[in-house]
């Protein structure tokens, strides 16, 4: 009997997981539609833009374009700082539009924006 | 591990090309995998001395049209080094010159995405070292340059404009990038070689290398430390190869 139940209650989880992953991907897409707007307005961020930043956002950024689309944990073990700390300068580049962030799978990445790939 | 240079300058004719040229050619004389890049894509020159043979420039891997190894020409056979010398050469023609002047932020801002892919192309290839020729004062090129290098070679000469600007861009560019930096007095008209300050803003004195109309006149159609290795103006570059790789 509490075999039985253990299983029913597995079978829902992954059901349940499933359905979670259908979302994410429908959240994603639509942020996709919304950032297609946003994109015209969006600025790349160039090297002049990148020395007038302040400082510590200035290596978080100039670490995201040394190593490429990374996490916020990839970064802070390269800045030494506290991973919820280069979580908020980035979400402060995002909110800047220097920096595109996209998920892939359950991980949380970000990249230098560069409207000129997407024209 | 890859070392990557950029020799730049606040002013223009300061001998940065003679300098990149000679410092590439004395690396890998010295059994170093070595690529000179020429990012002075207003003012090419690695091409009045050296013929490309290859069909693509500098310019096209900057726009995405092909990867960092199809710009290159190899022409270790030429100056007998022991290791391979790269080249990468900067597209001569006015057309595509007047081009790159119009170019807006966002393809500077890609120009230095992929400048930094490039380089990471050229680690993977086992490239002991990078050198950027760039263009003087503070251009989109050269201060990608400087971004997407580890150290900066400044090459300063005596005159009072050269002196204040090269003080600005030490705080305003290259500190601003974490870079490492040493400084180059060329054509100095002090009567002596020793290096007149260890230090200057902070930054260390590398070479001082006095002014010889002959580095001129030669140095046209020459890469003096390959076809005169006891010059003055040779071992000045042997010995600032040698401090750039202890500073490493």
């Amino acid at each position: 009997m509490d075999s039985e139940l253990l299983e029913q209650i597995v079978t829902n989880l992954k059901e349940i997981n499933s359905k979670l992953d259908k979302l994410i991907v429908q959240v994603e897409n639509r942020d996709e539609q919304i950032s297609e707007k946003e994109r015209i307005m969006a600025e790349s961020l160039d090297v002049i833009t990148l020395l007038s930043l302040p400082d510590h956002l200035r290596t978080t950024a100039t670490t995201l374009f040394e190593i490429g689309p990374a996490t916020a944990d990839e970064i802070s073990k390269i800045t030494n700082k506290e991973r919820a700390v280069e979580s908020n300068y980035l979400n402060q580049l995002v909110r800047m539009n220097h920096v595109r962030k996209y998920r892939e799978g359950r991980k949380v990445y970000f990249r230098i924006n560069d409207s000129l790939k997407k024209k | 591990m890859t070392l990557t240079l950029a020799i730049h300058s606040s002013k223009g004719g300061t001998g940065k090309t003679s300098i990149a040229m000679n410092l590439a050619v004395a690396f890998a004389s010295a059994g170093k995998d070595t690529c000179l890049i020429d990012l002075d894509l207003r003012g090419p020159s690695l091409c009045s001395m050296f013929e490309p043979k290859k069909h693509f420039w500098i310019n096209d891997f900057l726009s995405g049209k092909c990867s960092m190894k199809d710009t290159l020409t190899d022409v270790s056979e030429e100056m007998n080094t022991n290791a391979h010398l790269y080249l990468s050469f900067s597209n001569p023609d006015i057309k595509e010159i007047r081009d790159l002047v119009s170019k807006d932020r966002d393809w500077q801002a890609s120009a230095l995405k992929a400048l930094i892919n490039g380089k990471r192309e050229l680690v993977e290839k086992d490239l002991d070292v990078i050198i950027f020729d760039t263009s003087p004062g503070v251009e989109y090129e050269s201060v990608n340059a400087v971004a997407a290098s580890d150290m900066v070679l400044i090459v300063h000469n005596e005159t009072n404009a050269c002196t204040s600007c090269t003080e600005q861009l030490i705080s305003g560019v290259y500190s601003l990038l974490d870079k490492k930096c040493g400084i180059i007095d060329n054509m100095s008209h002090q009567n002596y070689v020793d290096i007149v300050d260890r230090e200057r803003y902070g930054v260390p004195v590398l070479a001082t290398i006095p002014c010889m109309c002959e580095i001129a006149t030669r140095g046209k159609d020459e890469i003096l430390v390959h076809t005169d290795p006891d010059h003055l103006f040779s071992k000045s570059i042997l010995s600032i190869k040698d401090k750039i790789e202890s500073m490493k």
